[in-house]
């Protein structure tokens, strides 16, 4: 290519770009055009370097032409800067100053975006703290024209001096100068116009990649083919992401005209009809183009952060060795070393349970794998998936550890989520394209998740009320695996999606041997999760008629925790911006009144056989064996609070009516069971003075700790009482059959055969009242506007042991009938309301007073 | 031009916008306020904490609008925002001087 004239250079140049254009337009070869050009750009500066330097040939000596960066690296995007080295030695420094003016005047005249640099060999042996993107760039340093020594003695010698010297100092560098690059981006890789190049998962996290494999082992350095560097076994993902990515930054520099590496949202929709970075340029859709953006984004992202994680020094040595000490006392099956963990022998992954627990791990420890930990876990997925013993408790575990979502993404990253749940794979990578949803599905799933747990350590005043709602919740692990499977449904061909995400938990229901309610509170969150997004923005929730319609379709007080948690977590993980604190607001706001709602309309809104819906009553009839009559049914249900029928399943009614029918056997029915972390005792009696004393008392007496109770009523004086208790000093999981000497224990106390006060002594010394952490003063609040005949009393105070007795007690010894009895506590406080009643009539002022005083006085005693 | 403001009840907040578009109104700004005007609010309480509901959740919608879509816009807005209770809110007019679209420094109501 002889030069004679600036035009001809012109000429040649803009024929060949045009030809390596017109070749990306037909084959959308990213990796080719790049390369193209550099060789281009390559044989220009030869020339140039032929006309100026070989024509005195003393003035080639100690002077040679480097290419730096992406140039160096072959990789020259249509629009991308020219970095140019003029390497000289010290003594000829001075000598040459003119030769680059030389050659970067035609270069600039060809509108190339060239950045000359000027430095000596001295330069390149050190370490610039304030300009470390100098020392990273020679990593890509390739031969161009001029004194080969002196490039041999760069590059075999004071580069690989350099590297092995100051190994930390540049590794430290490239890991800030990454850091800040994510944070100006957010730190996602879910943006809804990615910045090809700066996006985290977006090229320069490849090139991170590849300098941190350059500068950890130098025979990387020294060999020049990128792709041999990266492992074997991901050579191939690695290879196709950066194909992809090089195929859309070619195609936005062409079609912009600069170097504009933004996807904005018009061009993911021109590049997907042109099917770039697409086999056979297969014209997709915009979604489905992007979600193969995100996955391969992914790729990149993982690889990048994997690898420059493990080529981090230990902070501390003996820290380090610490925390590796203290893993190996909780797990001696795993190594750790920069937050990463090794398995000692992966052998054990082959059972499924191990490889689980190795999430479990994850999730409550805040570490991520090693790349030769998830090498050896792709390998045992190639083999047929075989049944995870204990999958729930397992599965359970790790959704409750406080960083679940991060070992919720590990697992989806290596493939195991989608080994144990395929329905998770309608949603990977899938894209919502619009510009409210900034996350694909399933990552949005996982924020989901994350949301909540990062309540936690929520400072935020306006969060406070969720964080609370969060810790009293009896079953977070409902809540968390109805978050990763809510929104599933997108990825099936349904209108509904919430319909679509209920089919893929029904299938997955059967592997996880769940209970009946805890199946049906699943349903119920993933059917419902929009029921109250939809309240907030459609109907006015200060009017008592939304508030009313929707207590009534949420059931129980705690579904409502669970929903109004869930929604919370939801919309904020839709975007960064997309839960504003009016919509928290108002969120909360309708959470308090429809909690207050079920609570004060408790006694008013009751069941009668004659104006209630009987559907829930059809439900219930074929679990009755023998058969009965409805109007059997009916009648055990007359007059109960519309609320005892929301907060139990059919299941229960069935139970308890079954009871019922045996009261005239025995006139105390009672059973107790294991729900999650809580015992629950149901008893069933005709109502009489002291019956919700005396069960207490016992239940005080034993050492059992109240969590939650109810006491309802039905109109032939049947009473339901459920008792939620914790047993601290592990009495009946010790000695399973206590639970009858326990059940056998209140029989007779209620009928007067065992005096409470004898039991209660007889265990006090051994359960001594321990000073409470936080105090909680005593508020008492009475309202008789909530109940037509019924005195409504809202008590908090200090919970401590045989708290519910002593109050209750109190009740009983001031002449009142406890209608209906709400229990609750929350963290160190009690939460209590009552319906209460004298000789069938509201309590008048002297008997509140009077009550007052008693409750006060005891909280004294 | 004029430029209508109105502060509507969140729940009408989706039928408003989609009368208006309907009506060849081209685009409006939203925000999410609080306040209140005689509609005042209340305190309630739930487990003995008390929560101020003194200023209450409404949307704003601002536009500007050539002259001959004022009329129309302003009967959308009271026939999809009214409920007819208190709080239903308040349309506000005003006169707009001057538009100029930044892009190409178009001016008047060819840059609305």
């Amino acid at each position: 290519m002889p030069i004679s004239s600036i035009g001809s250079l012109r000429d040649y140049y803009a024929e060949e770009s045009a030809k390596i254009q017109s070749e990306f337009t037909a084959t959308s070869n990213g990796r080719k055009a790049i390369a193209e050009r550099a060789a281009l750009v390559d044989n220009i500066i030869v020339e140039l370097c032929r006309e100026h330097l070989v024509a005195d040939g003393s003035r080639v000596d100690k002077l040679c032409l480097v290419a730096l960066g992406g140039y160096g690296r072959r990789a020259l995007y249509p629009h991308s800067d020219v970095d140019l080295l003029f390497l000289s030695d010290q003594a000829a420094h001075a000598r040459y100053r003119g030769v680059t003016r030389a050659i970067s005047l035609p270069l600039w005249d060809l509108r190339l975006k060239l950045s000359p640099l000027n430095r000596t060999l001295a330069d390149c042996d050190k370490l610039h703290g304030d300009n470390p993107e100098f020392n990273i760039s020679l990593l890509d340093s390739r031969f161009l024209a001029g004194d080969a020594q002196l490039f041999a003695q760069l590059h075999d010698d004071v580069l690989p001096r350099l590297i092995h010297r100051e190994r930390h100092g540049l590794l430290s560098n490239l890991a800030e100068l990454n850091g800040k690059r994510h944070e100006r981006e957010g730190n996602t890789i879910f943006h809804l116009e990615p910045n090809l190049k700066n996006s985290p998962g977006g090229l320069r996290d490849y090139h991170v990649a590849y300098w941190v494999a350059r500068i950890t082992h130098l025979r990387h350095f020294l060999t020049a083919e990128p792709d041999s560097i990266w492992p074997p076994k991901l050579r191939e993902e690695i290879s196709q992401a950066f194909d992809f990515l090089a195929a859309a930054r070619c195609f936005l520099h062409y079609r912009q005209g600069r170097d504009d590496n933004v996807l904005t949202y018009e061009l993911q929709a021109e590049a997907a009809a042109a099917g770039i970075g697409v086999k056979h340029l297969q014209n997709i859709a915009p979604a489905d183009w992007m979600r193969l953006y995100f996955r391969h984004a992914r790729t990149i992202y993982g690889l990048s952060t994997q690898l420059l994680d493990e080529a981090q020094p230990p902070t501390s040595w003996l820290r380090g060795w610490y925390k590796d000490w203290r893993t190996r006392r909780s797990q001696s099956n795993y190594t750790i070393a920069n937050g990463r963990l090794s398995l000692r022998d992966p052998a054990v992954l082959r059972d499924g349970g191990q490889l689980l627990n190795l999430f479990v791990f994850l999730a409550g420890n805040g570490l991520q794998l090693s790349r030769e930990t998830e090498n050896q876990i792709g390998e045992i997925l190639q083999r047929p998936a075989v049944p995870i013993p204990n999958l729930w408790g397992r599965f359970r575990q790790l959704l409750v550890s406080p960083r679940a979502a991060d070992a919720l993404r590990a697992m989806h990253s290596v493939g195991v989520l989608v080994s144990i749940f395929p329905e998770f794979a309608a949603i990977d990578s899938l894209v919502i394209r619009d510009f409210y949803h900034q996350y694909t599905v399933d990552a949005h799933s996982f924020r989901a998740i994350e949301n909540i747990h990062r309540l936690r350590q929520s400072k935020a005043e306006w969060e406070q009320p969720f964080a609370r709602t969060f810790s009293e919740l009896e079953q977070p692990e409902l809540l968390f695996f109805s978050l990763l499977f809510h929104d599933v449904g997108k990825g099936m061909s349904l209108e509904d999606h919430p319909q679509g995400s209920l089919q893929a938990v029904e299938n997955v229901f059967p592997r996880l041997g769940l209970r009946q309610e805890e199946a049906d509170t699943i349903r119920f969150l993933i059917a419902n999760h929009l029921e109250m997004s939809a309240n907030l923005m459609r109907r006015d929730i200060f009017d008592p008629a939304t508030v009313r319609a929707f207590a009534e379709k949420v059931g129980s007080p705690e579904r409502l925790k669970l929903l109004c948690l869930f929604t919370y977590a939801d919309i904020r993980a839709v975007n960064p911006d997309a839960l504003t604190p009016w919509k928290a607001e108002s969120l909360w706001q309708l959470y308090v009144s429809t909690a207050n709602y079920m609570g004060r309309s408790l006694d008013e809104e009751r069941f009668h056989a004659q104006s209630t819906d009987m559907q829930f009553v059809d439900r219930i009839m074929p679990l009755l064996r023998p058969p009965v009559t409805e109007a059997q049914l009916s009648t055990f249900l007359e007059g109960l609070p519309r609320r005892y029928v929301l907060a139990h399943t059919p299941e229960e009614i069935a139970t308890h009516f079954r009871m019922s029918r045996q009261l005239n056997d025995n006139p105390v029915q009672s059973q107790i069971e294991i729900r999650g972390h809580l015992y629950v005792l149901t008893l069933l009696a005709i109502d009489r003075p002291f019956l919700f004393a005396g069960i207490s008392g016992t239940l005080a007496a034993w050492g059992m700790n109240i969590w939650k109770a109810e006491a309802f009523a039905n109109a032939a004086g049947i009473v339901v009482d459920t008792f939620y208790f914790t047993d601290g000093y592990k009495t009946l999981e010790l000695n399973p059959p206590e639970a009858d000497r326990l059940q056998k224990n209140i029989q007779e106390v209620l009928s007067g055969a065992l005096s409470l006060e004898t039991l209660m002594r007889g265990r006090s010394g051994s359960h001594s009242r321990r000073p409470p952490k936080v105090g909680v003063p005593t508020e008492i609040r009475f309202d008789d506007s909530s109940s037509s005949h019924s005195t409504l009393m809202e008590i908090i105070t200090q919970d401590r042991a045989g708290l519910l007795y002593h109050l209750s007690a109190a009740v009983a010894n001031t002449g009142c009938n406890i209608e209906v009895a709400l229990i609750d506590t929350e963290g160190q406080r009690a939460v209590d309301a009552f319906y209460l009643t004298i000789g069938g009539a509201k309590l008048g002022p002297g008997v509140q007073e009077a009550l007052r005083h008693a409750l006060l006085s005891e909280e004294q005693a | 031009m004029t430029r209508i403001e109105a502060i509507i009840q969140p729940s009408r907040f989706e039928s408003v916008k989609k009368a208006l578009q309907e009506m060849g109104v081209q685009g409006m700004t939203v925000c999410e306020v609080r306040g209140h005007g005689r509609q005042k609010g209340h305190t309630e309480t739930y487990r003995g904490r008390e929560y101020e509901v003194d200023l209450l959740p409404k949307i704003k919608l601002e536009m500007i609008l050539p002259y001959n879509l004022v009329d129309g816009a302003v009967q959308t807005i009271l026939r999809t925002a009214k409920t007819g209770k208190i709080g239903d809110g308040k349309i506000f007019l005003s006169q707009v001087d001057e538009a100029i679209r930044i892009r190409d420094e178009e001016r008047g109501e060819g840059a609305l």
